[in-house]
């Protein structure tokens, strides 16, 4: 199992959520992986990461219109 | 300045196989050696589009920096992001669409970029490049096409460098001399021939490490070749001495 970045995470992110199982929210993967998420956000924002995300998000917004508008 | 570089490749095993090692590549050094540089991968979003059952993955990995650490070391906490100076965080979104047979990623460092934005875009198709088009078209008439035993990827980096020239982009676009006047602490022509250096110093760089990259898979393909999803999992959590995926 590949580590989180953050240490405290990895007791709940483990078994790891590999494929989406359709439509079923309420299995128990989805449960782990909410959990997991639930851990990971905070350590995001406890690192930063989470402003870096979001620079990349507006960041990435921006280059698709500039892309669009060229073809 | 933005400079592109794509290549093409194919992969001797059936999509689905090529999907998973996508996301299995960096589950362990064991099943890919050529992933120790990565030292955290963590999903931030997962979930399935119910009406068009594509799934949708935002994953961060870690890596160890390739960049030296004395150049590291010259730079301003505010160009490197401040997240650990040998350590890139890199934003990796997928789309895998299983019934039309593609899946498209993008990834991208999320520090450093005040130095260097990678952006690396793959599109990988379960249909030669020439048929893709016309299968996704059959596809979409509910009438599926084979199941190729091959995986076609077309990958395209682009390297953009704005190292001394903050949003000197827009601002060079709005005003073409405002792209001369000085930014920081490395300005005008100057940081554009730095810039350009920076982009084809890592251009270099990464056609090695994409043969790196392109073997992992090769490896975690093979494995799964052999032994099967399950087993692979399950021999790997046996030596870390976990039973995670005993069912």
């Amino acid at each position: 199992m590949s580590a989180s970045l953050a240490p405290e995470c990895n007791e709940v992110k483990e078994p790891e959520y590999l494929r989406g199982n359709g439509n079923t929210d309420d299995n128990e993967c989805a449960t782990m992986f909410k959990d997991y998420q639930k851990c990971l956000q905070v350590a995001l924002q406890e690192r930063k990461i989470d402003k870096l995300l979001n620079e990349a998000r507006e960041d990435s917004k921006e280059h698709d219109s500039t892309h669009l508008k060229r073809k | 300045m933005v400079l592109t570089h794509t290549t093409n490749h194919t992969y001797t095993h059936p999509f689905p196989t090529v999907t998973l090692a996508f996301f299995l590549r960096y589950y362990s050094p064991q099943l890919n050696p050529f992933s120790a540089h990565v030292l955290s991968t963590d999903t931030i979003e997962s979930h399935v589009d119910p009406e068009t059952g594509r799934l949708y993955t935002t994953r961060i990995h870690l890596k160890k920096s390739r960049m030296p650490s004395a150049i590291i070391k010259l730079l301003p906490t505010s160009v490197t992001g401040g997240a650990g100076e040998k350590s890139t965080y890199v934003l990796e979104n997928s789309v895998v669409d299983i019934r039309e047979g593609w899946m498209k990623t993008e990834s991208r460092n999320l520090n450093f970029t005040g130095v260097l934005s990678v952006t690396e875009s793959q599109h990988y198709s379960a249909n030669p490049p020439e048929q893709a088009d016309l299968a996704s078209a059959l596809s979409a008439a509910a009438a599926r096409p084979p199941m190729s035993s091959n995986t076609w990827v077309s990958t395209t980096f682009s390297y953009r460098s704005t190292l001394g020239s903050r949003k000197a982009d827009k601002a060079a676009a709005a005003n073409e001399e405002n792209a001369r006047k000085p930014f920081g602490w490395i300005s005008g022509w100057g940081a554009k021939r730095i810039q350009s250096s920076i982009e084809t110093i890592a251009s270099t760089k990464t056609d090695d490490q994409m043969v790196k990259s392109r073997d992992g898979m090769k490896m975690v393909l093979e494995r799964l070749r052999s032994n099967g999803v399950v087993a692979v999992l399950r021999e790997l959590n046996r030596r870390e001495g976990k039973g995670v995926f005993e069912a």
